[in-house]
């Protein structure tokens, strides 16, 4: 068995966190295995990145560098990834599971005569033989499972062990040539909310999510989005929390109803949304809205404010539930957040 | 320019269901699988919406639905799918579940699209789900693609713009609620869909009748595409365990409730 | 006409298509009939075998339309005896219907008052003393005896236990794979389209509107399906239905006054429950003596149970869901149940006025089948069966009328439809029940005794009776709780509820002395927690407000505000002003507020102030 863990450079040529969290799972399920591990680095000039994880404990590091691995693209991150793998001799292929790695693994693990497992939450070894857990029916059920095939490619979702931690040192890498076609594809940019209007911060330590009852009419009959916008709104600047939304309350404005206006699916958690990782959660106006709690599988510390006190959304599933109004709970937090 | 789009989705459970595993001869199985209500995945659904939109949009063109699913199911989900967008239904007869693997239903797909009569590559976009409601996995299309031939691949498309100079530009979301922006020469291309912006269609009657025209024959002539499980050895499948104690804090003034939220977010 | 106010305009590109017969919902009626058309389209060869009469050359073209989101959705569980379901399906196996099993075993069990707090009348208090003081003779066990006898009417050896959801989802997916027959989920028909004292088609509810049904962003009018033949089976709550009673008028002596409510839970048992499937129970006595319930074993360890609040409760706290939670929880049922787990659940109305209820069966261009057309049984508590045989009928009249090239006229279809219908067994077993119920307006004990008569002399003998409106019988908290809540408590917790938004019944119930519900988050959840058990209620966008109340003004006097005890989702809740607020989003269809109404139309007594549409969405489960 021979595993390969495979990383790409960030635009400043360092390795993400999510990085070094699977690099740390790979030299654990390595050392399980009894096995050697290489590393493989694609970006622009991956040198200083390995050099970085150098004492990582890898056999051997290899690298794809040039200005066309500079961009998350498929064509050029398949071929490159093809031909490290290849290089390594892989059986078993380890990556983080970024946007630029869960485009390409599967079509790689096709190329290679090999499958793929994505969203993986945890490795293990199992006689003697690697296993992996992932979710299921958007985690609803969790499964572990082995495979036979190889190479046989994971993607390791964040979180799957703490960063990998150790001194930087010369790595040595050999550089894999790549020929590739002249790409047909360009990345052009990024689109993103203005700094300040950016609501979505995944390194932020609490989730702040906000359900369809900031919409609704509230107990003197009337609908308050105004007043609900300004105290989400400074909750946020505040405690810079991230900004989750369950499916109701982003589907509204699809609907034409009032909806909080720097809202968009890319807030939705649960569901079609995304599943996000923070240590904290915080809920609120969510009843009635159970089933999005799948998007909370991976939050650490739960509380819910509701006006129900048995609400079975939060029941068994948040550790503490506040019964009460939420909009007038925000504007006592908001003040005791203030400067 | 007119454009080929073939739409990749299949049927999932309602996912507000009650779900439960159970081992079958087959390996796991959802629990009453065929009885729990069914509908297009969702984010196939949001491709299927996208691709009608463009089709719309650019004369000549056209959208194929190619779904791998329990025929009867596929029946019944199609008379709701239907009446939303025109279509053509390719279908597959065999398992929608979401513990057979990616890389047979794939190649399950990757068959009948080469079998369409027709296909002009130069004008093909393999559109899809990121990923579906019931693998979660998002790796299908990918695989598809690459059984194709086609290698620019997209996913998490929120935004594909078609332009005059048969370009693409395409939206995909990144970490850190950011979309990265390509532009693509030409097709082919392969799209995996996130939510898109369109609004769920409204049902018409009339795109119903028209696309049942075609429905029932292609149901009909449903070919047996038996995927399974593949290479996968199953050690287990659970449901979460876990429950929280929830304590329940009724009769607290906002204050107090504000100063306890504030101690829990400051405290490390 | 429409009790509801037609707010959108009359549009000039309404779509309109053309059809020969437009089936009105689908559900066993519908499917009665669709499967007995369907299979007599086509010949062997694939060659139809029925030519449409409007369009010459092209075969039959049938479509259904569905409100509900799939079909299935919705409806009911019942045990039948299947008598129709096998005619049409011969050698029917159930293991081929998911959740259906022959009857294994069937109980009446009398369920004593185990705390205390049921309102029992002196009758039964004494006959429960008696029971109690001689437990061992009459086999006294968890506060229950079993009924030594299954009266022949009652019996349903033979028959199967369904779940209607998978039922009519089985059903519809042989009849459309025929290729015969479009059944379309998901399409409200707004209204049907009458000219000339003749229905000619019906009009799709329209989409793309406000609240208040006024075209909005995305206006869409609702297509216009012409046909010469609307089959009409849209249940009780049907929007069409409703149409013709009002525009046609009802026979003479018939009414539309008597409709209970069934809830009812999908349950899986818990592992150690020693029911077999096909196990069939029925009770009574508890929580209230007039509730009576009913529990069916379904395969692989799933149970139907429910209660049956019938229209001759005289109670403002009709409240269904709290009561079905006392009644799980009798020590006689709660032994099998404890460690089961909610999966799904549905209420619906059921028509109880059997052949007095029923309507114009036809006119000129439509025909009524179904529970909606009166054809429920109401001394053997059947409707599935009954429903199925009516639309069987309409569909041999019609193919026979095709055949011969006759129009759908009323004379054509009252000399084949109605003529069948009168001549078989479910005209028959009809009138035998006629009468059966009406003891029950004078209490519960001669209600049963009344049934025992009506059954036993095949209808000849009955206890007398006569239904009223629910507005002439629904009494006020005031009188209901007379001697257990004094006047100024009831008038404090009505401002109070009021102003929190919510139903009385809780409150009420708690006052009087019912227990708390234990929740365990499993088997035992709150009200509005249910309505995410098994699939969330739906309430696709688009459309407008399905429940209206036609003068808020009335609305505002009305003390007992039964719309809001009954509403089987917590649907609909009171306001300060008095005025009830629908809340479309936890809507489950079931039609509480149209036929229980305290208050009477101020132009057509016999309706109520609640007007009810046709609507998209309610309850996502076919399991039910």
């Amino acid at each position: 068995m021979s595993i390969l863990f495979l990383a790409h450079t960030e635009p400043d040529g360092t390795l993400a966190k999510s990085a070094l969290e699977s690099l740390a799972a790979t030299v654990q399920l390595a050392q399980s295995l009894g096995t050697p591990f290489t590393v493989g680095l694609i970006g622009e000039t991956p040198g200083p990145a390995a050099d970085a994880i150098a004492t990582c404990g890898a056999q051997k590091f290899l690298t794809v560098s040039g200005p066309e691995f500079s961009q998350a693209r498929y064509a050029t991150d398949a071929a490159a990834a093809e031909a490290l793998c290849r290089a390594a001799a892989a059986t078993l292929v380890t990556a983080p599971a970024t946007s630029r790695w869960n485009r390409v693994l599967p079509g790689l693990a096709h190329r290679l005569g090999g499958r793929a497992d994505t969203h993986v939450t945890g490795v293990g070894v199992s006689n003697g033989q690697p296993c992996v857990s992932r979710w299921f029916y958007r985690q609803r059920m969790e499964a572990v499972f082995t495979r036979s095939t190889r190479p046989w490619i994971l993607a390791l979702e964040g979180g799957i062990a703490a960063p990998w931690q150790g001194a930087a040192g010369t790595a040595h890498p050999d550089a894999v040539a790549v020929t590739l076609a002249a790409p047909r594809t360009q990345v052009t940019g990024f689109e993103a909310p203005a700094a300040d209007q950016q609501t979505i911060r995944p390194d932020a330590e609490l989730l702040f999510v906000t359900g369809a009852g900031w919409t609704k009419k509230q107990a003197d009959g009337e609908v308050k989005v105004a007043e609900a916008e300004t105290l989400i709104r400074e909750f946020l600047r505040l405690s810079r929390s991230s900004l989750g939304s369950t499916k109701s309350l982003v589907d509204l404005g699809g609907e034409g109803q009032s909806v909080l206006p720097f809202l968009s699916h890319l807030n939705q958690i649960g569901q079609t949304g995304s599943t996000p990782r923070h240590a904290k959660g915080l809920s609120t106006c969510c009843h009635g809205e159970e089933p999005h709690t799948v998007g909370w599988r991976f939050i650490g510390e739960r509380r819910a404010i509701s006006l129900d006190a048995n609400c079975g959304w939060a029941r068994g599933k948040a550790d503490i539930l506040y019964v009460a109004d939420a909009f007038a709970v925000m504007a006592k937090v908001n003040a005791l957040l203030a400067p | 320019m007119s454009y080929q789009i073939i739409v990749c989705g299949s049927l999932v459970p309602d996912p507000l269901q009650t779900l439960e595993p159970v081992t079958g001869p087959q390996g796991p199985a959802l629990k009453n699988e065929m009885m729990l209500p069914s509908w297009l995945d969702p984010w196939a659904g949001h491709a299927l919406y996208e691709a009608a939109r463009l089709a719309g949009q650019h004369a000549g063109s056209k959208v194929w639905l190619v779904s791998l699913g329990p025929k009867a199911k596929l029946q019944q989900v199609m008379m709701t799918v239907a009446q939303k967008v025109p279509f053509e239904l390719v279908a597959l007869d065999g398992s929608a579940g979401g513990f057979t693997d990616a890389s047979e239903t794939a190649a399950a797909l990757a068959e009948a699209i080469l079998a369409i009569p027709g296909l002009d590559l130069t004008k093909l976009l393999l559109f899809g789900g990121w990923e579906s409601a019931s693998r979660g996995a998002g790796a299908t299309l990918q695989i598809v693609g690459e059984r194709l031939g086609i290698t620019d691949q997209f996913q998490g498309v929120d935004s594909l713009t078609l332009e005059a100079d048969g370009s693409l530009r395409i939206l995909e979301r990144v970490e850190g609620g950011k979309h990265q922006v390509s532009v693509c020469s030409a097709p082919p291309a392969v799209l995996g869909w996130a939510t898109g912006s369109l609004p769920e269609p409204r049902n018409n009657p009339q795109v119903g009748m028209a696309n049942m025209r075609g429905i029932m024959p292609a149901l009909q002539k449903a070919k047996p595409s038996p995927v399974s499980t593949g290479d996968i050895t199953f050690t287990s499948v659970t449901l979460p365990t876990q429950t929280r104690t929830t304590q329940v804090i009724k009769d607290a003034s906002p204050e107090q409730i504000a100063a306890d939220i504030v101690a829990w977010i400051k405290g490390g | 006409m429409s009790l509801v106010a037609d707010t959108a305009p009359d549009a000039m590109d309404r779509p309109r298509m053309d059809a020969d017969i437009v089936c009105v919902g689908f559900g066993p009626a519908a499917g009665g009939f669709l499967t007995k058309l369907a299979a007599a389209a086509f010949h062997p060869d694939g060659s139809p075998a029925l030519e449409s009469p409007s369009m010459p050359g092209l075969p039959l073209q049938v479509m259904c339309y569905e409100r509900a989101d799939d079909i299935g959705f919705g409806v009911s569980g019942v045990v039948t005896r299947a008598k129709s379901l096998r005619e049409s399906f011969p050698g029917l196996d159930p293991d081929q219907i998911p959740m259906a099993a022959a009857v294994t075993g069937e109980k009446i069990i009398y369920l004593l008052d185990p705390v205390g707090v049921s309102r029992r009348s002196f009758v039964l208090r004494a006959a429960d003393k008696v029971i109690r003081a001689l437990g061992g003779v009459f086999g006294l066990r968890h506060d229950a005896i079993a009924l030594p006898w299954i009266p022949p009417f009652l019996n349903k050896h033979g028959g199967l236990v369904l779940s209607m959801g998978q039922f009519t989802q089985w059903v519809g997916s042989q009849v459309m794979a025929t290729g015969a027959v479009q059944i379309w989920p998901g399409s409200p028909v707004r209204e049907a389209i009458i000219e000339n004292q003749a229905v000619t088609g019906v009009r799709l509810l329209d989409q793309g509107v406000g609240k208040d049904g006024s075209p909005a962003e995305g206006f869409m009018p609702g297509m216009e399906v012409r046909a010469p033949l609307t089959v009409v089976a849209d249940g009780p709550v049907g929007a069409i239905g409703q149409q013709l009673d009002l525009h046609f008028g009802v026979p003479e002596g018939h009414h539309l006054h008597d409709w209970a409510l069934g809830m009812k839970f999908v349950v899986d048992l818990p592992d150690d429950c020693q029911w077999e499937p096909g196990t069939v129970l029925h009770t009574l006595g508890f929580p209230e003596p007039e509730i009576f319930g009913f529990l069916y074993v379904h395969p692989g360890r799933v149970a139907s149970m429910g209660i049956f609040i019938p229209s001759w409760f005289d109670s403002p706290v009709r409240t269904a869901y709290r009561y079905l939670q006392h009644w799980m929880m009798h020590p006689y049922l709660w032994r099998h149940l404890k460690g089961g787990r909610l999966r799904s659940w549905g209420a619906k109305t059921l028509q109880e006025s059997g052949r007095r209820g029923e309507p114009l069966l036809t006119g000129d261009g439509f025909a009524r089948i179904g529970e909606g057309s009166g054809s429920t049984n109401v001394l053997t508590n059947s409707g599935v069966d009954e429903a199925w045989a009516t639309g069987v009928q309409l569909a041999d009249a019609v193919i026979g009328l095709i055949q011969a090239g006759q129009p759908f006229t009323r004379e054509n279809l009252d000399a084949t439809y109605v003529k069948r219908r009168r001549e078989s067994w479910v005209g028959a077993e009809g009138r035998v029940a006629e009468k059966a119920r009406d003891g029950f307006q004078r209490g519960v004990v001669t209600g049963l005794f009344g049934t025992m008569l009506a059954g036993l002399t095949k209808g000849v003998l009955s206890m007398p009776g006569r239904p009223g409106a629910p507005h002439t019988r629904v009494p006020t908290f005031e009188n209901y709780y007379a001697g257990r809540i004094s006047k100024e408590d009831l008038a404090r917790i009505r401002k109070d509820c009021d102003t929190k938004g919510i139903a009385a019944s809780g409150v009420l119930m708690d006052r009087v002395g019912w227990p708390e519900i234990p929740f365990d988050g499993e088997l035992l959840v709150s009200h509005q927690d249910a309505l995410l058990m098994g699939g969330k209620v739906q309430a696709p966008a688009g459309y407008g407000d399905h429940v209206g109340f036609l003068y808020p003004e009335e609305c505002e006097s009305c003390e007992s505000k039964i719309c809001v005890e009954m509403c089987s989702g917590q649907a609909i809740t009171p306001s300060e002003n008095g005025r009830p607020i629908f809340d479309r989003e936890k809507c489950i269809h079931c039609g509480a507020c149209l036929w229980n109404c305290a208050k009477a139309h101020p132009h057509h007594p016999e309706h109520a102030l609640v007007g009810f549409q046709a609507g998209a969405g309610g309850l996502h489960s076919a399991e039910n």
